[in-house]
């Protein structure tokens, strides 16, 4: 059986902290390396900034419901809000930057910063799924293997 | 949490120092301060992350930024001090890629510097 917690916030940038303090607490108790919880926390903050800047528009426009759930192989995070639908499956990662291979004047032409977060979303999470519907809202799901076999 | 400057003596370096976390509650202070100096012309930058244990992609938008205006001003923005975990994040964006990176703010900070990409 699933331990589940749940915290809702105002979308405030001021809260995110508070966010991903729960989330760490949550990671810690789940029994994730201080690295994984780092890498959790930063997945948190950058979905609820993401929240108050794109679903919301702006600050203090709704909540944000975070919880979360520790299984014995997985542990969930949801991220709940009432905003603007935001699909991150509809943002295109960052381009590869290499140095080398192109010149300086052109690098940060290249650089598209907007999907930054969503970035480390996908990279640190094992699975991301998003949805939406007009009665429950938007639904973000991030999920985390825990690695058993670590002593 | 703090974000402080000075300049850097027989020097026209200025170093910009953090403390704490670069999130939403740090990063508009360090924009601010980046901004102060790029607007009155001083484009050799260093940023001291030695104290600094967090940062996430708006802190990230704000050094990207700043490291522009000092390009485009014929200077530099140099970061040193950056943890284990402050490094892996701009690896994981390929930043580690652009920006000059000192592991010693020592040596950032010494007269005999010099932009990572001129």
């Amino acid at each position: 059986m699933a331990h589940e917690q749940v915290l809702i916030v105002p979308g405030r940038y001021n809260e995110i902290k508070r966010i991903c303090e729960f989330v760490a607490a949550g990671a810690a108790e789940a029994g994730f390396d201080d690295d994984t919880i780092f890498h959790l926390e930063l997945c948190c903050d950058e979905a609820s900034t993401n929240i108050i800047e794109h679903a919301y528009g702006q600050e203090g426009a709704g909540n944000i419901v975070i919880s979360y759930a520790i299984a014995e192989d997985e542990f969930t995070i949801v991220l709940r809000d009432n905003g603007q639908a935001f699909d991150p499956a509809n943002v295109p990662p960052p381009p590869a930057i290499s140095r080398e291979s192109i010149p300086l004047d052109e690098l940060a032409n290249q650089m598209r910063i907007g999907g930054l977060g969503l970035h480390f979303i996908r990279n640190l999470m094992d699975e991301v799924t998003y949805s939406s519907d007009n009665r429950q809202g938007n639904r973000l799901v991030m999920v985390k293997k825990l690695q058993k076999d670590e002593s | 949490m703090s974000v402080w400057q000075e300049k850097l003596p027989h020097s026209e370096t200025w170093l910009i120092g953090v403390s704490g976390r670069l999130d939403q509650s740090l990063n508009p202070k360090l924009e601010e301060t980046l901004n102060d100096l790029l607007e009155n012309g001083h484009y050799s930058l260093v940023v001291d992350l030695t104290h600094a244990t967090y940062i996430n992609s708006g802190g990230l938008r704000c050094l990207v930024s700043a490291w522009r205006r000092a390009k485009a001003g014929q200077g530099t923005l140099t970061l040193c001090g950056l943890n284990a975990r402050l490094q892996e994040i701009f690896a994981m964006v390929g930043f580690d890629k652009v920006f000059a990176i000192q592991d010693d703010c020592a040596a950032a900070r010494g007269p005999a510097r010099r932009g990572a990409h001129s």
